[in-house]
C-alpha cells in the first residue's frame, strides 16, 4: 500500500488556513472536524503514537472529502491522500460495518441484483411513513437506513437507452457515463444529455456495463470493492472507441477521472483525459450553440463541491445557463449544500444546517429555478426546498439546455 | 513531540482535576481523550505538547470555574484561539489544561454611533471585519492569519499585519477587557470610550502578555470609518537599495499608504513560477503599495508613489485596473510563505523590527552574517513600518540547524545594536524567549516577573513563555 500520504502528513505546516473553507468545521469548531486536526491524528498513528479508535473513526468519517482544504491549502498538502489512507486504515483496522460491505462487494458489481434489491426496497419504502425529511445522496448507502430516496424511475436510465440513439454523420461518439442516481433516480438527466449531445451532431453511447463507480465504498475505506468496480468499469469504457466520457454528476466525474488515476495508475490517464464534466465538454467541444433560446425563468446556480473546487469548474455551467435562462447568481453558490454519503447518515443535525443556509441562499437569489451540475445536489436541494413548502424548482443545467433548445425549435 | 512522565501522584490529582471539572462543567465541555488531546498540541509554529486536558469553554463563568479549579490543583493553563500563533503562545508545553475558546464566538455588539463593537474572544477577526464592515464600519488590524486567527489570539499576542504604517497595530484598537484572573475572579479594564486616562492601564499590560496573566472572555475594540476605495500598485526594481529608498521617498512626500510591503530577491524567485507567479528574471526587489482614501485622493497619492518609485529607478510600475489584477498583486505576497519551502524544508520565521530609517543597514548586516551563504535568507515585509520578515531557510542536512540558529542569533544582537526589536508582531512565546533579555535588561525584566507573580502566584498560567527559562 502506497505511503505517500506520510510525507503529505509532513509537509502540513499547521497554519490553520483550512479553518476558513471546512463546512463542518464552520458549523463545529473542532479541530477534529478539520483537515488540519485530523492530520495531526494521522502524524500520531504513523508515529505510533495511538491506535484505532471508535472516536478516532467518528472524526474520520466526520470529514465530507470536498476538498476545499485541499484546495486553498498554501503549503499545498494533499489531503485527499491522507484521508483516503485514514479511511482505509480505519476499515483495515476495524472493519467495515456488515451491511455497506455486502452492499460494496456483492451487490454494487452485480447490475441486475441491485436493480432488483432497490426495486424491492423502493416498493417497501412507500408502506413506510415519510417520518424523518431528507433523501439520501448515495444510492449504495441507501441500505443502511435512515435516510429515504425519492421514487425511483420505471425504467432505469441503462434500460431506457439500452439502443444507442444514431446521430447522422455524428462529428463525436461519446460515452455517458451516468452513474448510480442519474440511472437509477434522475433518468431526466440522462435524457437531457443524451437530447442535447444529439442535437449538436454529437452520438451517445451509455454503456450496459458499466457500474457505480466506487465513490460509495472509498468513503467507507474499501479498497478493495473500489478497485474492482474500478477495474470493471476500466474493461467496459476501454473496450469502446469513444471520443470523449462525459458524466453530468460532479462526484462520478471526480471518482472516474481523478481517483481512478489513483486506484488504476498511471495507465488510466489517456482515458482520464477524455473524461469530462457535460458543462466542461459543452464549452470546450461545442461553444455556441445556435438553436438555443433562452426560457424566461430566472436561474440561479449551486457549485457542487466535487466539480469546484476538485475541478474548478465553475464557468462552464454558468455559461450554460446564461445563454439558456435568464440567469442570477446566488450568495454564497459555492457553500456546500450538505449532502454527501455516510456523513449525511452519521451528521444528520450538521447536514440540516447547511441545507438550511444553501436553501436560504437560493431563496434570496429570487430565483425560479436552481440549477446544479450533481444529482446528489439536486436531491439534497430539492429536499431542502420541499421542506419549506417552495415553489423553486430543482435542476440539472443541462436540463435547463435542453428547455432552451426546445424553445428555440418551436419559437422557429 | 514533548512528552511528560508524570508520577502516580501527578496522575491522581490529574483525575480529580478532571473529574472535578466533569461535575462542574458537563461532559460536552470537558475532553481528555488522546484523541482530542492530539487535536489541541498543536499551533503554526508547528510545535507540539500534549495538553492532558482540552476545555471547550461557553461563558465566561465558565472560564472562571475552570481556573479555580486549575488554581487549586495547580495545574497549566494554556489559552488557545484558533491556534495559529507564531510564536509558540498556544502550545500547552507543560501539559495541563488547553482552553479551546472557538466556541466563545459571539459579536456581542456593534454600536456604530460609539465607534465601538464588544466581541467574545474567540471570534474569527476577519468576521468582525466583515461584520463591522455593514455599518460603514472598519477594523484595521490585519494580520495575514486575519481570515483564520481569533481576536483573543490577536490581543493576546499584539498581532500586527499588512496595515501597520498607516493604522497602528492590534494595541492602538483595543478599549476594555474582561479578564479572568488565575484564581477565578473576573476583571474588567479600560471604558468602553473612545478615551480614558482613569488610572493606569491595565488593558495595555494585558495586551500582548501571552496568556501569561489572565483569560480574556470579552474584548471592547474601537473602530474607525471605512475607507471608501483601495487602490493597488506593483513597483519592480532591480536593485534592493532603489525598492528602500522609493519606499521612504513615498513617506518624505507625506503619503502614508495603507500597506508598504516589500519583497527580496530571494522571496521573489521563491514566488517565481509558484502558483502562475510571474515576474520577470532582472526583478531583485518588489514594493506592493496599497492606497486607501476616497477617489480623489487615492489618484493623487498613487501619481506621487508612481513618480517616487520611478525617481528611484523602478524597472516598471503597475496599476491594478481590477479588481483581479489588484487580487493577482496580492497574491504574489501571500504566496511567499508556502513558496519558500520550495527552497528548503525547514524555516525560522522572525519578525524583528527596527526604526524605518535603519532597515538598509538591517539587511545589510543579514547579508553578511550569511556570507558563506551557507543557508538561505529572505526578507519580506512590512518595511514601511521597519518590521522585516528576516526568513532563514535551511535543509536537512547534518550542521544545517545549528548554522541558522547561530545565525538568528547573530540577527538578533544586530537588531538590538540598530534599536530594533526582537518582535514586531509574532510575540515571544517560547520561541524567542531565549532572547529577551538580549533587549529587556534586568531591572525591566524584574518588574515584568513582579507583574507575573502578582497576577499569577502559582504560575500557572502558560509556563514555559516569554520569559528567558534563567528568568
Amino acid at each position: 500500500m502506497s505511503n505517500d500520504w506520510k510525507n503529505e502528513v509532513s509537509k502540513c505546516s499547521k497554519c490553520g488556513k483550512c479553518h476558513t473553507v471546512c463546512p463542518v468545521f464552520l458549523e463545529t469548531h473542532d479541530e477534529s472536524a478539520v483537515a488540519r486536526g485530523r492530520i495531526s491524528l494521522a502524524e500520531a498513528l504513523k508515529d505510533k503514537q495511538i491506535g484505532y479508535t471508535e472516536k478516532l473513526r467518528d472524526y474520520v468519517y466526520s470529514c465530507k472529502k470536498c476538498m476545499r482544504c485541499r484546495k486553498v491549502c498554501p503549503s499545498d498538502v494533499d489531503y485527499e491522500k491522507i484521508i483516503s489512507a485514514l479511511l482505509r486504515g480505519v476499515a483495515e483496522n476495524m472493519g467495515i460495518p456488515l451491511l455497506p460491505k455486502i452492499i460494496f462487494r456483492y451487490i454494487l458489481p452485480r447490475r441486475i441484483l441491485f436493480d432488483t434489491l432497490l426495486k424491492v426496497s423502493s416498493k417497501i419504502q412507500r408502506f413506510i411513513p415519510m417520518k424523518k425529511r431528507g433523501q439520501m445522496r448515495h444510492l449504495p448507502l441507501l441500505f443502511m437506513g435512515k435516510r429515504w430516496i425519492p421514487t425511483l424511475a420505471g425504467k432505469t436510465a441503462l434500460q431506457k437507452f439500452r439502443k444507442t440513439r444514431k446521430v447522422e454523420n455524428p462529428r463525436m461518439r461519446v460515452g455517458l457515463f451516468t452513474g448510480c442516481l442519474i440511472n437509477y433516480i434522475y433518468v431526466d438527466i440522462a435524457e437531457a444529455v443524451v437530447d442535447v449531445l444529439n442535437k449538436m451532431g454529437i452520438e451517445v453511447v451509455i454503456p450496459q456495463r458499466q457500474l457505480c463507480c466506487g465513490t460509495p465504498s472509498s468513503t467507507m475505506g474499501d479498497v478493495k470493492s473500489s478497485k474492482r468496480l474500478a477495474e470493471e468499469n476500466r474493461k467496459v469504457f476501454e473496450s469502446l472507441e469513444l471520443d470523449a466520457i462525459v458524466s453530468a454528476c460532479a462526484t462520478c466525474t471526480k471518482s472516474i477521472k481523478n481517483d481512478y488515476m489513483h486506484i488504476l495508475g498511471p495507465s488510466w490517464k489517456n482515458m482520464s483525459d477524455k473524461i469530462y464534466d457535460i458543462s466542461e465538454f459543452i464549452d470546450k467541444f461545442i461553444g455556441d450553440m445556435p438553436g438555443v433560446k433562452p426560457i424566461g425563468e430566472k436561474v440561479t446556480y449551486h457549485d457542487p463541491c466535487h466539480l469546484l473546487w476538485v475541478r474548478d469548474i465553475s464557468e462552464e455551467p454558468r455559461n450554460i445557463l446564461k445563454k439558456s435562462s435568464r440567469f442570477v447568481d446566488m450568495d454564497m453558490a459555492d457553500a456546500c449544500c450538505g449532502g454527501g454519503g455516510i456523513f449525511t447518515i452519521i451528521h444528520y443535525d450538521l447536514t440540516l444546517k447547511m441545507l438550511e443556509r444553501k436553501v436560504d441562499s437560493i431563496q434570496r437569489s429570487g430565483a425560479d429555478t436552481v440549477a446544479t451540475n450533481c444529482p446528489g445536489c439536486v436531491m439534497q436541494i430539492a429536499d431542502g426546498l420541499a421542506g419549506r413548502n417552495s415553489n423553486i424548482k430543482t435542476t440539472h443545467s443541462i436540463q435547463i439546455l435542453q428547455e432552451a433548445l426546445k424553445n428555440g425549435e418551436t419559437k422557429k | 513531540m514533548v512528552m511528560f512522565k508524570r508520577t502516580t501522584r501527578e496522575d491522581t490529582k490529574l483525575l480529580k482535576v478532571v473529574n472535578e471539572l466533569l461535575r462542574v462543567l458537563g461532559k460536552e465541555k470537558v475532553l481528555s481523550g488522546i484523541e482530542d488531546r492530539l487535536c489541541y498540541s498543536y499551533d503554526g509554529t508547528k510545535q507540539k505538547a500534549l495538553p492532558d486536558i482540552v476545555i471547550r469553554p461557553n461563558t465566561t463563568s465558565d472560564v472562571s470555574i475552570t481556573l479555580k479549579v486549575a488554581n487549586k490543583y495547580e495545574i497549566p493553563i494554556c489559552a488557545r484561539g484558533a491556534g495559529t500563533g507564531l510564536s509558540g503562545g498556544a502550545v500547552p508545553l507543560q501539559g495541563g489544561i488547553v482552553f479551546d475558546l472557538k466556541g466563545m464566538n459571539k459579536i456581542l455588539s456593534i454600536c456604530p454611533e460609539d465607534f465601538i463593537a464588544t466581541v467574545e474572544p474567540g471570534v474569527v477577526t476577519k468576521h468582525l471585519q466583515d461584520e463591522v464592515a455593514k455599518h460603514g464600519l472598519f477594523y484595521p488590524p490585519d494580520p495575514s492569519s486575519a481570515a483564520f486567527s481569533t481576536i483573543g489570539g490577536n490581543v493576546a499576542e499584539c498581532a500586527g499585519g499588512i496595515t501597520g504604517l498607516k493604522y497602528g497595530v492590534t494595541r492602538d484598537y483595543i478599549l476594555a477587557l474582561e479578564i479572568v484572573l488565575p484564581d477565578g475572579s473576573i476583571i474588567n479594564t479600560g471604558r468602553k470610550t473612545l478615551r480614558s486616562v482613569t488610572g493606569y492601564d491595565l488593558t495595555r499590560l494585558f495586551i500582548g502578555s501571552e496568556g501569561t496573566l489572565g483569560i480574556f472572555t470579552k474584548i471592547t475594540v474601537k473602530l474607525i470609518p471605512k475607507p471608501e476605495k483601495i487602490d493597488t500598485l506593483a513597483a519592480f526594481f532591480c536593485e534592493r537599495d532603489n525598492a528602500i529608498d522609493a519606499a521612504d521617498l513615498v513617506i518624505e512626500n507625506n503619503i502614508v499608504p495603507r500597506t508598504l510591503e516589500f519583497m527580496d530577491q530571494m522571496s521573489i524567485s521563491a514566488v517565481r513560477g509558484y502558483g502562475g507567479v510571474t515576474l520577470d528574471e532582472d526583478v531583485k526587489a518588489l514594493l506592493l503599495i496599497d492606497i486607501d482614501g476616497t477617489g480623489e485622493n487615492i489618484k493623487h497619492d498613487l501619481s506621487v508613489v508612481e513618480s517616487a518609485c520611478k525617481k528611484k529607478n523602478a524597472l516598471r510600475v503597475k496599476v491594478a485596473e481590477t479588481s483581479k489584477e489588484r487580487e493577482a498583486i496580492w497574491a504574489v505576497r501571500r504566496s511567499i510563505s508556502p513558496a519558500l519551502y520550495n527552497i528548503a524544508p525547514h524555516k525560522i520565521n522572525e519578525d524583528v523590527c527596527v526604526p524605518r530609517s535603519r532597515i538598509k543597514e538591517l539587511l545589510q548586516k543579514v547579508d553578511q552574517l550569511n556570507d558563506k551563504r551557507e543557508i538561505y535568507v529572505a526578507n519580506f515585509g512590512h518595511i514601511g513600518d521597519g518590521n522585516v520578515h528576516v526568513n532563514i531557510m535551511f535543509k536537512d542536512e547534518p550542521g544545517q540547524e545549528e548554522i541558522a540558529e547561530k545565525i538568528v542569533h547573530n540577527i538578533m544582537v544586530e537588531v538590538i545594536k540598530l534599536g530594533g526589536t526582537i518582535s514586531g508582531e509574532h510575540g515571544i512565546g517560547n520561541k524567542k524567549s531565549q532572547f529577551m533579555d538580549l533587549e529587556i535588561l534586568p531591572k525591566e525584566l524584574s518588574i515584568m516577573k513582579k507583574l507575573k507573580d502578582f497576577f499569577d502566584p502559582k504560575g500557572i498560567m502558560n509556563p514555559g513563555k516569554l520569559f528567558p527559562s534563567s528568568a
